[in-house]
């Protein structure tokens, strides 16, 4: 025996199995974020929902009552997720919401020798922090001063934690989009570095 | 190079144009153009139709009128207004000469 939820979509009233609503919920909140940056996204929101209670509608019988998770994964997979969906407007409507590009050095963890510095530095200018690591080795066997240096950036320069420090620290715009990539990316350094 | 993403970026163009062809012929909702779409190969999620018909409704491309149905809510039906047909025929136009200057190279 299962728990329902009663909902409204499209104006219809559907009894709704409550993991199968949670599903539903998310996919919802999904497309919403995916349509926020359009002119009109309440309005597509507001068809994809009339589609989706036309569908629900479809697999009730006289013997089947609730919508099930099943259902909803049915329904999702006809009308597609945020990544299936093709969008055929350029970019240059996905960069018009965004905050422009914020540029600002970080020490980068992810990519890090000791402190992240170097290669903190290499992602605000785009060279590869090689180049940076090297000039501080001459500049300490020479000087002696690169240590100094180092250490003093290290204590200085914050250290990149949230993704939108990240996309920041390549003067990349923080919008929905780039915050996905930065996302997966995360995740699958993490599962990398899980697999070792 | 990533190819999937050459091929996705081929049927992105192609699709708004393909869209206002099918509507060109007979008055449609959604899933009618889904299915013809689908009858030619070209297979997208419902999803993706949504915003391009409202965009195309909004730019004034297309008119809709409700038709209630027995399996559920009213459905939008779309057909191109004299806009519409207008872009059309250049779009036509435009094809015409894309398909002529890939053939001449492909078989040069």
């Amino acid at each position: 025996m299962k728990i329902t939820v009663s909902i409204n979509i499209g104006g219809y009233s559907f009894n709704i199995d409550e993991d199968a609503y949670s599903e539903l919920k998310i996919y919802l909140k999904n497309l919403e974020l995916h349509f926020a940056q359009e002119e009109s996204s309440s309005e597509i929101l507001s068809d994809i929902e009339s589609r989706l209670a036309e569908i629900f509608r479809g697999k009730l019988t006289a013997y089947k009552q609730v919508i099930t998770f099943e259902d909803v994964r049915q329904a999702i997979s006809v009308m597609g997720t945020p990544e299936d969906i093709l969008d055929t407007e350029g970019p240059s409507a996905r960069e018009k919401f965004s905050s422009p590009g914020y540029h600002r050095m970080y020490r980068d963890p992810d990519n890090r020798i000791i402190g992240g510095v170097c290669s903190g530095m290499g992602a605000y200018w785009d060279i590869d922090p090689v180049i940076i690591r090297i000039l501080f080795v001459v500049l300490t066997a020479t000087a002696g001063i690169g240590g100094l240096i180092y250490l003093i950036l290290y204590i200085v320069v914050p250290v990149a934690r949230t993704t939108t420090q990240k996309i920041e620290m390549k003067g990349d715009p923080v919008n929905i989009h780039n915050i996905k990539e930065s996302v997966k990316k995360e995740f699958k350094t993490v599962r990398r570095n899980m697999k070792l | 190079m990533d190819l999937e993403n050459t091929k996705a970026q081929m049927r992105k163009g192609i699709l708004e144009y393909c869209i206002l062809s099918v509507i060109s012929r007979n008055s449609c909702y959604a899933s009618d153009i889904i299915k013809e779409l689908k009858e030619v190969k070209v297979i997208v999620v419902e999803g993706t139709l949504y915003p391009i018909l409202t965009r195309q409704k909004n730019a004034g491309l297309l008119s809709y009128r409700w038709e209630e149905s027995q399996q559920g809510p009213p459905r939008k039906y779309y057909e191109l207004t004299s806009e519409g047909r207008n872009f059309l025929v250049e779009l036509d136009m435009s094809w015409q000469e894309l398909v002529e200057s890939v053939s001449q190279i492909r078989t040069r």
